[in-house]
C-alpha cells in the first residue's frame, strides 16, 4: 500500500493537482482560440501538434524566452511581484473546485466565499500591476479594470450565493453534492446561471467586455508594460481564470462531475467545462465592444435587479 | 485633472502613422492637436521630376486603396490641358472600376470599424467577401491592388466578353453580402451603441470645415462630385447620392453600405450599356502649355488634382489633395467632448488614409528596395514566362 | 450656370473658362481679402478644396480652389518670394487652416491671421529657411540640407 502522504504530494502536483491543471489551461485556451476562429470563418491555431493543439505551449515558451523589460519609471518590486501573484491567485481556486470526485482536493464550509473574495482580489493585483507600470495607457487600463469590477462583482456574488442558499451550503463540493440528490441549479436558478455567465465574461475581460485591455483604444490597457515572462505569466493566469469561470459555472449550475454511466466523474466535468467554453467563446465572437460606461450602466440597471430577483425567487 | 494622451504615431487603432495629441479629462476629450508628416515620401515635388507617363505610375502609388481614383483624376487634368476626348468605352471602363474600387474601399472600411469596436468577427466576414472583389478587379485589370489601367487617353484592358459572366455572378454575391451587412449593421445592439451619436458633426460645421465624402454626407449634405461635377461616364449613368441626416458615425456606416448596393447598380448598367470602340487613343508625349483642375470623387471623398504644363514633357506642378486631409479639421471637431473609449471608432468613421493625406516633401533617393532579381533577370523570366504560355 | 464675368469680381483679371463648370481669374494682392469676402459671403463659394503654391520665379502664386454647387473657381493671387505675406481666410472658411499650414510648411508664405503655423507636415527640428517646394530647392539639395545637422 502506498503511503497517504504520497498519495496526496500526487494528487497535489500530478492529478488533480498543478499539471493537469497546467494542461487543462492549455487545452482550454487553444479550445477558445480554435472555437472563436471558426466563429469568424478564420482556421486558428494550425502546425503546433495536431491541429495546433501545443500551440499555447508553444507561446507560453516563447514568451519565457522573450526580453523582460521593466520601465525605468516603474515601481519595480510591485512590477514584479504582480505577475506571480496574479497567477498565484488564479489558480489558488482550482484546487477548492471538485473535479474528479464529489468532493474537491482541499474542502471546507465556506470555501465558496474564499473563491469570491480571491476573484477580487486578482483585480486588485492587476490594479496594482497597472499603476506600478506609470504607463498612461496602464493607467487608464487599471482605473477601467477597477470600474468594471465596481459593476459585475455585485450581481456575481449574488448570483453564486443562489445555489448557496439552495443548497444550504457554502462550500463548493457541498453545492456539487447537494446536486446529486436533486437536480441542477441551471433548471430552477436559469436567471442565476445567466447573470453569473455574463460576469464571469466580464471577470475574464473578453469582449464585450474587454474594456480593460482594449486594444484599439489602449494598446493593451493594463497590461501594456509587461513583457517576455511576465507576460507569460499573466497570459498563463487569464487561461486559469477561464478554467476556473467555466469550472464555477459546472459546479454551481450543472451539477460538477455528475453523471450515470461513463466510467470516471471527471469525464463528466470535462465535458460540461467544454460546454461552458463552447458558450464564453460563442459569446466573444458575437458582440462589440461596449465602452466603460455602458458596462457600468448594464450591470446596475438590469444584472443587479436580475440577480437579487433570482435570490427573492430562491429564498420563495 | 487634464492629461495629455498622444493617439499615434504608433497606435495599434491606426494603420498608418498620424498623431493626435488629445488633452483628455476624466475619460472625455478636451482638445485636439492633429501632427502629420510621418509618411511623406515627396510625391509632388517627384512628380515635378518625371514625365507624365512616368507620373502615372507614380500617381498610382500614393495610395493603395483608392489607387485608381488618383490616377484618374490625374489622367484627366492631362487630358483636359492637351485638350482630347477620351472613347466613351473607356469612360465606361473608368467607371466600372472606380465603382469596383468603392466597393471593395467601403467593406476594407466596415472590417476596419468593426475592429475598432472590438467587433473582430465583423472584421474577418467583410475582408473575406473584400477579397471577392479584388478578385473581380484582378480578373479585369491583372492585379488586385494598384491596377495600372488608365493611361493618359484612355485605359490599358478592355473587358472582353469572355469575363462579363464572372463580373455579374460576383456582383450577386456582393449584393447578397451587402444587404446582409446593411441588416446586421442596423440591428446588432452592440454595434448600434457604439455607433450611434458618436462622433457628431453637425451639418453647418462640415460645411464650414469644407468636409468631403460620405463623412458630409452623413452629415445630410448631399455632395458628391460624382453629381456635383460628373466625370468619366457618370453624366450618363442614372445613380442616386446617398445622405443620411443622423450626423453619427452610425450614419457614416449607413452611407456607406447603401453606397455599396449603389455601386454595384452602376456597375450592372455600366456593363449592360458599354460602349463599343477603342480604349484609348493615342496622346503626345509633350503636353502643351496649360493648366487643369479635375475633380474625382474618391471612396472617402473628393479629390483634387492640379496640374500645370509648360510644353515639355515633365509637368511644372501637381497638386494633389487627397479627401482624408479635407476631412482631418472636421474630425478634430468630433473628436471634443466624445469619450477615449469613441476615439478609434470617430477616427475610423472619417475612414482616414494618412498614406494619401501626406505625399509632399521628404525626397528618400537611397533606394531600399530589394528585388530578387535584377531588371535583366527580370525581364528574361518574364519572357520565358510568356513563352511558356 | 449663367453670370456675366464682371458681376463676380469686379477687379478681376486674366478670367478665363476653359470648359464647363471650370473657371479662373487673378487677382491683385491688395484686393484679396475683400474679394475673397465677397466670394464666400455673397456669392456662395463655402467650400475650398485646397490651396496649391506654386513658385514661379520671382513671386510664389497661390490657387485657391473654390467651389459652388457646379462651379470650381481657381483664384490665383501672387505674392513676392522675398517677403511672402497674404492675409489668412481661416476666419472666412475655418477649414483652410490646414491648407494654409500645407503652404506655410512648403512654401514659406505666411497668413497673417492664421494663429498657429507651428510644422505640420516637416518634421521637427527641419532647416527654416528650406522651403521643399521652392524651384531652388533640387531634390537631391533637399536631401543634403536634412543631413548636414
Amino acid at each position: 500500500m502506498v503511503p497517504q502522504e504520497i498519495v496526496t504530494l500526487l494528487q497535489v502536483f500530478l492529478f488533480p493537482g498543478f499539471l493537469f491543471l497546467f494542461c487543462l489551461a492549455f487545452f482550454s485556451d487553444w479550445m477558445d482560440r480554435k472555437l472563436v476562429a471558426k466563429f469568424q470563418n478564420r482556421y486558428g491555431p494550425l502546425y503546433t501538434g495536431p491541429k495546433g493543439i501545443l500551440q499555447p505551449v508553444a507561446d507560453f515558451f516563447k514568451l519565457l524566452a522573450k526580453e523582460d523589460i521593466i520601465p525605468i519609471a516603474a515601481d519595480k518590486t510591485v512590477f514584479s511581484v504582480v505577475p506571480m501573484l496574479v497567477l498565484a491567485l488564479s489558480m489558488t481556486p482550482l484546487f477548492l473546485i471538485p473535479m474528479i470526485d464529489y468532493s474537491a482536493l482541499i474542502w471546507f464550509e465556506g470555501d465558496l466565499i474564499v473563491i469570491m473574495f480571491i476573484t477580487t482580489l486578482v483585480i486588485v493585483a492587476m490594479f496594482m500591476g497597472a499603476w506600478a507600470s506609470t504607463n498612461r495607457f496602464s493607467t487608464i487600463g487599471g482605473m477601467r479594470v477597477g470600474l468594471q469590477m465596481l459593476g459585475y462583482e455585485i450581481p456575481m456574488t449574488i448570483a453564486m450565493i443562489g445555489p448557496a442558499i439552495s443548497s444550504k451550503s457554502l462550500s463548493v463540493s457541498g453545492i456539487v453534492q447537494s446536486q446529486a440528490v436533486g437536480i441542477w441549479y441551471v433548471i430552477t436558478q436559469p436567471l442565476g446561471f445567466a447573470v453569473a455567465l455574463i460576469c464571469l465574461l466580464a471577470h475574464l475581460q473578453r469582449v464585450p467586455f474587454d474594456v480593460p485591455e482594449a486594444e484599439s483604444e489602449i494598446v493593451a490597457g493594463w497590461l501594456v508594460e509587461f513583457s517576455g515572462k511576465k507576460l507569460a505569466l499573466l497570459k498563463l493566469s487569464k487561461n486559469f481564470e477561464l478554467v476556473l469561470a467555466g469550472s464555477l459555472l459546472v459546479s454551481l449550475f450543472l451539477g460538477g462531475p455528475l453523471g450515470f454511466w461513463l466510467p470516471h466523474p471527471s469525464v463528466y466535468f470535462f465535458l460540461k467545462l467544454i460546454v461552458c467554453i463552447f458558450i464564453l467563446s460563442n459569446l466573444r465572437a458575437l458582440f462589440a465592444r461596449f465602452r466603460i460606461d455602458q458596462v457600468l450602466e448594464g450591470a446596475w440597471k438590469y444584472l443587479t435587479p436580475l440577480a437579487l430577483l433570482q435570490i427573492i425567487l430562491v429564498v420563495i | 485633472m487634464a492629461t495629455r494622451i498622444p493617439f499615434g504615431p504608433q497606435h495599434p487603432a491606426l494603420k498608418e502613422p498620424i498623431n493626435f495629441m488629445c488633452e483628455v479629462s476624466d475619460e472625455k476629450v478636451l482638445s485636439v492637436r492633429p501632427r502629420l508628416g510621418y509618411i511623406h515620401r515627396g510625391v509632388e515635388k517627384l512628380a515635378e521630376n518625371r514625365t507624365y507617363n512616368q507620373n502615372l505610375y507614380l500617381i498610382e502609388r500614393i495610395c493603395g486603396i483608392c489607387a485608381f481614383a488618383h490616377v484618374t483624376c490625374f489622367s484627366q487634368a492631362v487630358e483636359e490641358i492637351l485638350n482630347i476626348e477620351i472613347p466613351s468605352r473607356a469612360k465606361y471602363i473608368r467607371t466600372i472600376l472606380a465603382e469596383m474600387e468603392r466597393i471593395q474601399n467601403h467593406f476594407l472600411w466596415l472590417g476596419d470599424v468593426g475592429h475598432e469596436m472590438g467587433f473582430n468577427t465583423l472584421f474577418m466576414y467583410s475582408w473575406r467577401d473584400r477579397e471577392l472583389v479584388l478578385q473581380l478587379i484582378e480578373n479585369i485589370s491583372g492585379k488586385r491592388v494598384n491596377y495600372a489601367m488608365n493611361t493618359i487617353g484612355g485605359v490599358r484592358r478592355d473587358i472582353t466578353s469572355m469575363i462579363m459572366p464572372s463580373l455579374k455572378e460576383g456582383l450577386n454575391h456582393l449584393e447578397e453580402r451587402a444587404k446582409y451587412y446593411t441588416e446586421m449593421c442596423t440591428k446588432d445592439p452592440t454595434v448600434l451603441r457604439r455607433t450611434v451619436g458618436v462622433g457628431m458633426l453637425s451639418p453647418s460645421d462640415a460645411l464650414e470645415l469644407c468636409a468631403v465624402g460620405p463623412t458630409i454626407r452623413a452629415s445630410g449634405i448631399p455632395r458628391d462630385v460624382r453629381a456635383d461635377d460628373p466625370y468619366a461616364a457618370y453624366e450618363e449613368i442614372p445613380f442616386k447620392v446617398i445622405t443620411y441626416d443622423g450626423r453619427d458615425v452610425a450614419s457614416r456606416l449607413m452611407v456607406r453600405l447603401d453606397e455599396v448596393l449603389e455601386s454595384i447598380s452602376i456597375i450592372r448598367y455600366a456593363l449592360d450599356n458599354l460602349p463599343n470602340g477603342d480604349v484609348r487613343v493615342r496622346v503626345p508625349r509633350r503636353v502643351p502649355k496649360g493648366e487643369a483642375v479635375s475633380l474625382v470623387e474618391a471612396p472617402r471623398g473628393e479629390d483634387l488634382h492640379y496640374v500645370r504644363a509648360d510644353g515639355t514633357e515633365k509637368p511644372v506642378r501637381v497638386k494633389v489633395r487627397a479627401p482624408t486631409l479635407a476631412n482631418i479639421p472636421t474630425l478634430c471637431k468630433m473628436l471634443i467632448g466624445e469619450n477615449i473609449a469613441d476615439i478609434p471608432v470617430v477616427i475610423a468613421g472619417i475612414d482616414p488614409c494618412i498614406a494619401c493625406a501626406e505625399r509632399l516633401v521628404f525626397v528618400d533617393t537611397a533606394t531600399r528596395k530589394r528585388w530578387m532579381w535584377n531588371k535583366q533577370e527580370l525581364r528574361k523570366y518574364a519572357t520565358k514566362w510568356y513563352r511558356k504560355k | 450656370m449663367k453670370f456675366t464675368k464682371g458681376r463676380l469680381l469686379e477687379k478681376a483679371k486674366e478670367i478665363s473658362t476653359p470648359r464647363a463648370r471650370r473657371m479662373s481669374m487673378t487677382i491683385n494682392k491688395t484686393d484679396f481679402r475683400k474679394s475673397m469676402k465677397k466670394l464666400v459671403d455673397s456669392e456662395g463659394f463655402k467650400h475650398l478644396s485646397t490651396i496649391t503654391g506654386i513658385d514661379v520665379g520671382p513671386k510664389i502664386e497661390l490657387i485657391y480652389h473654390l467651389t459652388r454647387e457646379n462651379l470650381v473657381l481657381s483664384l490665383k493671387v501672387k505674392t513676392s518670394k522675398k517677403n511672402p505675406v497674404l492675409p489668412s481666410i481661416v476666419n472666412l472658411i475655418p477649414g483652410a487652416v490646414l491648407y494654409e499650414r500645407e503652404v506655410h510648411d512648403l512654401l514659406g508664405v505666411t497668413f497673417k491671421g492664421n494663429l498657429d503655423l507651428s510644422p505640420l507636415l516637416l518634421p521637427d527640428g527641419w532647416p527654416s529657411d528650406v522651403y521643399p517646394m521652392r524651384k531652388e530647392w533640387a531634390p537631391q539639395d533637399i536631401r543634403k540640407a536634412m543631413e548636414k545637422p
